[in-house]
């Protein structure tokens, strides 16, 4: 059977006419770049890395140490978005607090969206588990988030790991629904059956098929809940569970400037407006990846 | 065509169906397969054939295993594959594959289509990287497409096309048994022939034995060798192509011929297609299952159930009186016409008639 297979290579001189019609795929970075949203999404979220991970050589200042003569201070040319109350830079606090922000979303995405795919993958491929792991996840969707941030706060003692934990744990669930429903559908499809027919081993078969399908749903849900995570650790380190003082975090540096909010609102409004240029980034750059990672859509 | 490469006796598949939602009664049985028994040989295109609901997917897969049996034994190749253990399954999956029915459904969006031809073999360990890469672009002319769609992706394909991906991909890893799961029924006409005669060429050549699932009796006359025909989770009656349509036993099988399309309106016959619908397996007819819509049925056939008996050679039929049921002719030349129908083609020519008068 093997005799007479020519692969088409493209000899010198020879005219090919199937050859030439193949087009290849272009990257999926190239993909994004197409799109104008995308590409600002994509230069925000990069911006906003890197300016996280170099803050300390790029803030201007002490972030811990302020001087209290100069409390308050408005953007101008003393500090340029001015001075907090206890006249700490802004831009210094603004960094760092970017930095442990940011640090909340992803350890509490990736650890929560990380055990509940497993447990999401698990109760549609093995339908006997699904009953079980479904009402426990049932369970914990009861409780509110901010419940788990005061329970481990009690336990931990208030900061960030308690923050990280109590967000995870408040993910997990959400995320075990959002992948069973769209593996439930998929499992229904003719090429999982053909994949089982084959005679493949469970991991190829949701490594290969049944994860790469459900992507879509996966990746609007993980962006979604980056955002709403963010702000949840803004409204834990609010209240006083998370991010103790002196500690820079965004949501408690919105909170320390509610007290002058009339009189020197950029200590409350600079972190908030991060903090939305943050989650709108990350959803925007998440939909057009989505998009971008799936063949059919693209042209 | 000497020993049968796959064997089912008496296999059944039972659903219990369950009410409650803690404490789970079970209220009744759904008897989707209920002691189906058959031999494909080697090398033959046996087809089933039924109207939906009747089981005949199920017996597909259930010869598969890829759902389980509730009783009963499937051989294949003379080994009991009930028993079989994951390791030895996983063996004998290559040599048995599936086509589906449906092209949209049965190949991963994700992947391109040299993956998906080649996925078979990568499982089963065949070749290498460079070897896998030859033998998917050899399938690919096998199924008349060309090289160069390999690295496209299922959805830049038609129906048709889709479908001979899905056959390449069956064939990547050279089966002897094919089960075909109505492999035409999504497609319009045209295509269906064109995907009829490349399963019937790749037979030819590669000497594959078909199981041929399909819901109408006219395609499976232009590919079978045996046609089964099932009803309610039974085989009703079993035999070579030729008698089975020269000479139709039991009353459904006769039904079922009378159901396909004629496209010539002076050949159609007056015979009453069946009213109702298929009861439910759920709770199934005592006696003959078909004695709801029979025609010729009985109070004999409301009680006892019949047999699959031995009518003729090679030919079996459940019904107590195949021997006496009328012979089927669906070809009574102009006799047996409906009425109506009569009229519209008196009228028809009628004014053919008018019309070139006029214009004369």
């Amino acid at each position: 059977m093997s005799d007479g297979v020519v692969i088409p290579q493209s000899p010198v001189g020879v005219q090919q006419p199937e050859a030439d019609r193949i087009v290849r795929r272009p990257s999926v970075l190239l993909l994004l770049l197409r799109e104008p949203s995308a590409c600002v999404a994509l230069m925000t979220v990069v911006t906003i890395l890197l300016a996280a991970l170099f803050a300390p050589w790029l803030a201007p200042g002490d972030p811990y140490g302020g001087d209290l003569a100069l409390t308050l201070q408005p953007p101008g040319e003393l500090a340029l978005l001015g001075t907090d109350g206890q006249g700490r830079d802004m831009i210094t606090r603004l960094l760092y607090g970017l930095r442990t922000t940011l640090m909340i979303g992803f350890a509490a995405v990736f650890i929560g969206c990380g055990i509940g795919a497993v447990i999401g993958f698990a109760a549609a491929y093995y339908s006997r588990l699904s009953g079980l792991l479904m009402r426990l996840m049932d369970v914990l969707l009861s409780f509110p988030a901010i419940l788990f941030g005061l329970a481990i706060a009690a336990i931990f003692g208030p900061g960030l790991t308690a923050v990280i934990i109590a967000l995870s744990i408040a993910t997990v669930p959400l995320m075990a629904r959002v992948v069973r429903g769209a593996a439930i559908v998929v499992m229904q499809q003719d090429y999982i059956e053909g994949a089982r027919a084959l005679g493949m081993s469970d991991r190829r078969l949701i490594l290969k098929h049944l994860l790469p399908n459900c992507l879509s749903a996966i990746f609007v849900f993980v962006t979604l809940r980056f955002g709403q995570v963010i702000l949840l650790g803004a409204a834990l380190s609010f209240i006083g569970l998370g991010a103790q003082p002196p500690t820079a975090e965004l949501g408690a540096m919105a909170a320390d400037g509610r007290n002058f909010l009339f009189f020197a609102p950029h200590v409350s409004v600079l972190p908030s407006l991060l903090i939305f240029i943050i989650v709108l980034a990350f959803n925007v750059l998440g939909d057009a990846l989505r998009d971008a990672l799936d063949p059919k859509l693209n042209k | 065509m000497t020993k049968p490469l796959l064997e089912l006796e008496d296999v059944r598949k039972l659903y219990p169906v369950k009410k409650g939602l803690i404490v789970q009664k079970e209220v009744g049985t759904v008897r989707a397969v209920d002691g189906v028994s058959f031999q494909l040989m080697s090398g033959e295109t046996l087809a089933v054939v039924g109207e939906s609901g009747c089981g005949k997917s199920t017996t597909a897969r259930l010869a598969m295993r890829l759902i389980e049996s509730t009783s009963g034994t499937i051989r294949y190749d003379g080994q009991d594959i009930t028993k079989a253990t994951r390791q030895d399954m996983r063996r004998l999956r290559r040599d048995m594959q599936i086509i589906f029915q449906d092209p949209y459904s049965s190949l991963n969006p994700r992947m391109t289509v040299e993956e998906i031809i080649a996925e078979p073999m990568v499982v089963h360990n065949v070749g290498d990287r460079a070897s896998r890469r030859d033998r998917v672009r050899e399938l690919l002319r096998l199924v008349d497409l060309a090289p160069y769609h390999a690295d496209r992706y299922p959805h830049e394909f038609s129906g048709g096309q889709r479908q001979r991906i899905g056959i390449a991909r069956a064939l990547s890893v050279s089966p002897r048994l094919v089960v075909c799961d109505e492999p035409v029924s999504a497609l319009d006409v045209s295509i269906q022939a064109q995907i009829v005669n490349l399963l019937k060429d790749l037979q030819k050549e590669f000497g594959l034995t078909y199981l041929f699932i399909s819901h109408g009796l006219a395609v499976v006359k232009h590919v079978s060798d045996r046609v089964a025909v099932m009803y309610l989770g039974q085989i009703v009656e079993i035999a070579d192509k030729k008698s089975l349509y020269d000479n139709p036993r039991h009353p459904y099988t006769q039904a079922l011929l009378a159901a396909a399309p004629e496209p010539d309106p002076s050949r159609r016959t007056a015979m009453k297609s069946l009213g109702g619908d298929l009861p439910s397996p759920l709770n199934p007819p005592s006696g003959c299952r078909f004695h709801t819509r029979c025609p010729l049925a009985q109070e004999r056939c409301r009680s006892e159930v019949p047999a699959l008996r031995e009518i003729g050679v090679g030919h079996r039929a459940a019904c107590h009186f195949a021997e006496s049921v009328p012979a089927f002719d669906r070809f009574r030349n102009g006799e047996g016409i409906h009425p109506r129908l009569q009229e519209r083609l008196a009228l028809y020519a009628r004014h053919k008639a008018a019309l070139a008068t006029a214009s004369a």
